[in-house]
């Protein structure tokens, strides 16, 4: 058994020479990185230069190549040319160990945690310091004194399947920083976690930095960008853009950098609200995949004509309320009506049938059969009307008529109908899926998270089906955990956390700074709390 | 008084099981699903009663037999885990080419039964118990290793070494696994190989002190059996001696009813075995579904995927 | 634009690129591609172990093709391997994988060989009889595998196979023991059955059971290209959570696709009990559940390729049965039905890459998205 766990060494430890700027000497060096996936180009000739003591931002839409220049300096994936120098000594990485030996460590979106394994086995996976004859006990003891250096602290004896999101992600910190790593890459981090756990992570964060390491963050929001960082570099398209303090940029000038594009998608208030709601949701409850309550009590009405926006941090019961109102799930009390009918507890079936359209959040998991064709997958919701088959027979001709156009009017890039869906990049698998919602939806439209990890181009033709269906007088529930479109795009505001609604906003009452502490549990004196009617 | 000997038939009945069953439990365990057990067993016994036959002793047969069926895991294992086909289909394959390679290789042999075999090995003072003692003291050296030292070693391994541990990780998340630095591959390749040699252990031990005698099919379906107490044992390692015995209690009893002329046709003995591992397997599910759940039964998580790492 | 970004850059490549589905055509090709290989490099070892590979091919298309009794025959073993790979092609398009067809054979016959022998009744209601019976005898053997799939999530693998092996004793049990014919002292089988299928006029064996396969080949293309049913069936195999999104319920459709599968092995046994060897005795499969399986997976669930496949392997086997004489044992054949499944396997892998030339497009492009993020 190793006598200490005193972190190892990656090149001199002394404290960092203050240049002007208060930041420490160049410790990573990345020049001229270019790289590729089959035919798309993902990085194209970038550099990067990153100093001890900073938290650099990485800053930009989705698919600009932050993810990919980050995983290429962690090992993860070779470039294919140009070249990292740590320390001054060029390095060529060709496996992620080889990176977190030279001290640099990635903290990923997705999880890279064994869900059955606890925390203490977690930290010690793949780690040569780890004794070769270890017993729960020893391992426990071992992690709990790296938690007491690195002051981040969970329970060792947990299982991952156990803890929260935020709790996992100090986990994947903690193994990062175990191994050494004096250059933390944090890959999106606060895309799962509340206002309140951000802010405790960049505290950490800041702890990190004060004693000399480096924190990249990679994010695209600009509020907590410039929130924590000291430096910030642009990234749109694969291209480098600007490396710059944060001190003295505002948002706007980020904004325009990141997407290259001045306008904004203006939302057109849409015709008058119907008079009744088209979708009722009344006192649902409802239990989560695990058991555990996800809705308490939820009571909210959507009229045709109008977008109402959910939002909140994702895993506040915004997937179960999705579920409950297409037939993908039961409640546990409660009534759902559309259109005065009351469809509780229906089949997915039946509600296609009363032309509750539906963008699931799960795309391929839920929306598309990825081994089938275009043209199966978009008749996939209403196959069974008459005009598309009977009992005994399909209707070839109608289906590919029907599917041609909607491949058409949802601007879907695809070889032809006939081609696997599988082949469909992630947008125009999206857009299929939008449009094929659409279709089915005249009463109610539910979009969950319909654009995320989607492009620009992508973004807006999702976006603007859905104010489609809004015009042409549908109730449309829009679920997204990105704030910004939620604003952008809604009539009306609530909030979620924690399975219940505790907060509306309309029009001018929208303040985007209360919706925030409502999203992260702050209840404030006047809050709205239980209706959103 | 035939109840002891019984347990004795039980046993070694089992045994076979037991060290295919922990070979495949070491497999599934690093996520590859081995359908070929069946085959080896076949690769394993025919090896070893062609070793005793070109005059080798009965521990070189076994460890003959044994490398045989390496090899052949070997083979599986990088088409599986290399190349990255079908697991089903090439485990059947497996299957196939064990049994027909084995039974024509072993047909030269029918008949003659092997002389130099394994001897019991009764443990001094125990062995001496009345009834008890024969019955679980008086076996082969194998034996002993197969229900004791092996599920021990095993455990030890899984649960109680940081190479175990990066073991079940393979087996769990194979992504996970790689980014924490561990070699997947190289893990697959590796237990894949060592549980078919596992497997040709059973084989070799059937001829070198259970059954002597070449037959065709000499592993007569305990192949699949051993996969499914592997289900059953929900891949822990005690659980599956547990699981394995029970096999062999079955295959015992249908003896005992033949000896004492129960009038129970053999076929339905026969049968037995195969009856009772079906339901070993379907109850507990079924259970499961509603409500009662022993303990947790989920198979390692990316059992019969094959791992593709990113592109770099 | 793109041309002129890369002027002056590293040229265009070579690439081997894997997607993530294959083309169906070009997964079938090569999949024969990959048994045709393992049937050369068969040949090659037999050479290599003194057996003349040329001499041995040249007794099998003799034996085979040579004489129209060779075809008869080829064309009776190639009955029940067609039917068995059909029904093995069925739940293959829901990716379930019916090991447990050999089970069902036997129990149809079974079934049919029991209303064949007891029932009295005119040739024609007693063949439909036992054409029921056979075909609820395999439904009913693959039931409990069926709903323990569908509801309890149990591999149906292991649970058929382990079937298998019981219904074999079982039928061993029957015609050896309990129904055994004791007037013809020698046979281990039972009495003949009431009613037999009646052969091709002008042919000597071969019964008129073998259009069935074709017949069902037809039928079964149809029903998953044209009808509501067989979408159902495909969406629900490819991926069963939408398939459930759209209504379609999954888990009925696991359990009826099962239970057709087994219907159709157990009529599988029927026919060949009724057709080609009239007792039910213990051997009455050489191994045809087995066979069709390997044909299922060569054709890749397409019907079309059911037939192809079917009769190749029914090829096989004959000359495995030529080959004895000619000193090979069957042992060999069943080795070699191994390595052209191990063939057919690496086909299977080889489909999803392909070679590429290429220049990677500009990032922003539509496509981007599918870099890995």
């Amino acid at each position: 058994m190793s006598p200490s766990l005193t972190l190892p060494d990656h090149g001199s430890d002394d404290a960092p020479e203050p240049d002007v700027d208060g930041l420490g000497r160049v410790v990573i060096r990345a020049r001229g990185i270019s790289k590729s996936f089959d035919e798309t180009l993902a990085l194209d000739d970038v550099d990067l230069e990153l100093r001890a003591g900073e938290v650099h931002a990485l800053l930009g839409e989705n698919g600009a190549g932050k993810t990919t220049l980050s995983n290429v300096i962690a090992g993860i994936y070779r470039a294919d040319r140009g070249s990292v120098e740590v320390d001054g000594t060029e390095h060529h990485f060709r496996s992620p160990s080889q990176a977190i030996a030279a001290g640099i460590g990635m903290v990923h979106q997705q999880f890279r945690l064994i869900q059955p394994m606890t925390v203490a086995e977690n930290v010690h996976l793949g780690w040569h310091d780890t004794p070769s004859v270890v017993s729960r006990k020893v391992l426990v003891d071992r992690t709990m004194r790296l938690m007491d250096e690195l002051s981040i602290h969970i329970d060792p004896t947990a299982q991952i399947w156990q803890l929260s999101v935020g709790e996992q992600q100090r986990v994947e910190i903690l193994r990062t920083l175990a191994r050494g790593a004096r250059v933390l890459i944090l890959d999106e981090p606060t895309a799962v976690l509340t206002a309140e756990q951000a802010r405790e992570l960049f505290g950490v964060m800041r702890s990190l930095v004060a004693g000399g390491r480096t924190v990249v963050f990679i994010s695209h929001k600009l509020k907590e960008v410039l929130e924590v960082s000291d430096r910030i570099t642009v990234l749109r398209a694969g291209r480098h853009m600007v490396t710059r303090y944060t001190a003295g940029a505002t948002p706007h000038e980020l904004a325009v950098l990141m997407t290259g594009d001045h306008s904004e998608l203006r939302v057109r208030r849409g015709a008058a609200r119907s008079e009744q709601p088209l979708l009722e949701i009344d006192g649902v409850s409802a239990l989560s995949s695990r058991g555990l309550p996800a809705l308490r009590d939820v009571t909210l009405g959507v009229y045709g004509g109008e977008i109402v926006g959910v939002a909140g941090v994702s895993g506040n019961g915004q997937t179960e309320l999705a579920e409950v109102v297409t037939g993908l799930r039961r409640t546990e009390s409660g009534t759902i009506r559309i259109d005065r009918t009351d469809v509780t507890d229906q089949s997915p079936r039946s509600f296609a049938e009363a032309h509750v359209g539906h963008i699931p959040e799960d795309r391929l998991g839920v929306a598309l059969v990825r081994s089938a064709q275009v043209r199966d997958n978009a008749v996939l919701r209403q196959y069974r009307r008459p005009e598309f088959s009977t009992w005994y027979a399909l209707r070839h001709g109608s289906i590919a008529e029907f599917a041609r156009r909607l491949v058409a009017a949802a601007r879907v890039q695809t070889p032809g109908i006939d081609t696997p869906t599988g082949f469909l990049s992630g947008g125009n698998q999206q857009r299929l899926v939008a449009g094929r919602e659409a279709g089915v939806a005249s009463r109610v439209f539910i979009a969950s998270q319909p654009t995320r990890g989607l492009d620009v181009q992508s973004t807006g033709d999702v976006q603007r089906s859905i104010i489609d269906r809004r015009d042409a007088g549908c109730a449309v529930l829009l679920i997204s955990d990105d704030l910004d479109e939620v604003l952008l795009m809604s009539d009306r505001v609530v909030v979620m956390y924690e399975g219940r609604i505790v907060g509306s906003f309309e029009g001018e009452e929208v303040d985007r700074r209360r919706i925030g502490l409502l999203m992260g549990g702050h209840l404030g004196e006047d809050d709205g709390r239980g209706t959103g009617e | 008084m035939i109840w002891f000997a019984a347990l004795r038939t039980a046993i070694d009945a089992g045994t076979v099981v037991v060290l295919a069953g922990m070979g495949e439990l070491l497999t599934e365990r690093v996520g590859v699903l081995n359908l070929g057990l069946e085959g080896l067993i076949g690769i394993g016994a025919v090896a070893a009663v062609i070793a005793t036959d070109l005059g080798m002793g009965p521990w070189t047969a076994f460890v003959v037999g044994m490398l045989a069926a390496a090899l052949f895991g070997f083979l599986f294992a990088s088409s599986v885990v290399v190349i990255r086909t079908n697991q089903v289909l090439t485990g059947l394959a497996l299957v196939l080419v064990g049994v027909g390679l084995s039974n024509q290789l072993g047909n030269d042999y029918q008949g003659s039964p092997i002389q130099d075999r394994f001897r019991p090995l009764p443990i001094p003072v125990l062995a001496d118990i009345p009834q008890v003692g024969p019955a679980l003291f008086n076996h082969t050296l194998v034996v002993y290793v197969a229900y004791v030292a092996l599920p021990l070693g095993v455990a030890f391994l899984l649960y109680r070494t940081r190479h175990g541990m990066n073991l079940r990780a393979v087996g769990e998340n194979p992504a996970a696994a790689d980014a924490a630095g561990i070699n997947v591959t190289g893990m697959r390749l590796c237990y894949a190989t060592i549980g078919a040699s596992f497997a040709g252990a059973g084989g070799a031990f059937l001829m070198l002190a259970f059954t002597p005698v070449w037959a065709v099919d000499v592993a007569r379906g305990r192949g699949w059996v051993a996969l499914a107490v592997v289900i059953f044992a929900a891949w822990r390692p005690f659980r599956l001696v547990f699981g394995a015995l029970l096999f062999g209690a079955m295959i015992s009893l249908g003896f005992i009813a033949q000896q004492q002329n129960w009038g129970v046709s053999s076929f339905v003995l026969s049968m037995l075995p195969y009856v009772v591992t079906l339901t070993l397997i379907v109850v507990p599910a079924a259970l499961a579904r509603f409500g009662i759940r022993a303990r947790s039964t989920v198979a390692p998580g990316s059992l019969a995927q094959p791992y593709f790492r990113e592109e770099r | 634009m793109s041309a002129a970004r890369w002027a002056g850059t590293e040229g265009r490549r070579l690439r081997l690129e894997r997607r993530l589905l294959a083309n169906p055509r070009r997964a079938a090709i090569l999949r024969v591609i990959g048994a045709a290989v393992a049937l050369l490099v068969s040949g090659l070892i037999l050479e290599l172990t003194g057996r003349s590979a040329p001499f041995l091919a040249g007794e099998v298309v003799d034996s085979t093709f040579g004489s129209r009794f060779g075809l008869e025959e080829t064309a009776l073993i190639a009955t029940p391997i067609l039917l068995a790979a059909i029904a093995v092609a069925i739940p293959l398009r829901m990716r379930l994988w019916n090991i447990g067809v050999e089970g069902q054979f036997y129990m149809g016959a079974w079934a049919s060989a029991g209303v064949g022998i007891f029932l009295d009744a005119p040739r024609p209601v007693l063949l439909i009889s036992m054409a029921a019976a056979g075909a609820l005898g395999g439904a009913a053997w693959i039931l409990l595998p069926a709903i323990a799939r569908a509801w309890w999530g149990v591999n149906e693998i292991i649970t058929t196979l382990l079937l298998n092996f019981v219904a074999i004793l079982w039928v061993g049990w029957f015609s050896i023991d309990i129904w055994r014919d004791r007037a013809a002292a020698v046979i281990q089988a039972t009495p003949l059955v009431g009613a037999t299928l009646p052969t091709f006029p002008g042919a000597t064996i071969l019964h008129v059971g073998f259009v069935l396969p074709f017949v069902l080949a037809v039928v079964f293309w149809y029903v998953f290209r044209g009808t509501r049913w067989g979408y159902e069936v495909d969406m629900a195999g490819g991926n069963p959570r939408a398939a459930e999104f759209a209504g379609i319920n999954v888990r009925r459709r696991i359990v009826t696709v099962m239970l057709l599968s087994g219907a159709i092995g157990g009529l599988a046994g029927m026919v060949h009990l009724s057709g080609a060897t009239f007792r039910l005795q213990q051997t009455i499969s050489s191994s045809y559940g087995l066979s069709g399986f390997i044909v299922a997976a060569l054709a890749g669930a397409s019907f079309i390729g059911v037939v192809a496949g079917g009769v190749f392997i029914a090829l096989l086997l004959h000359s495995g049965i030529a080959l004895q004489g000619a000193g090979l044992s069957v042992y060999i054949v069943v080795a070699v039905y191994g390595l052209v499944l191990v063939g057919i396997a690496v086909g299977e892998v080889a489909a999803r890459y392909r070679l590429v030339f290429g220049s990677p497009a500009r990032a922003g492009s539509p496509a981007e998205e599918r870099a890995p993020p």
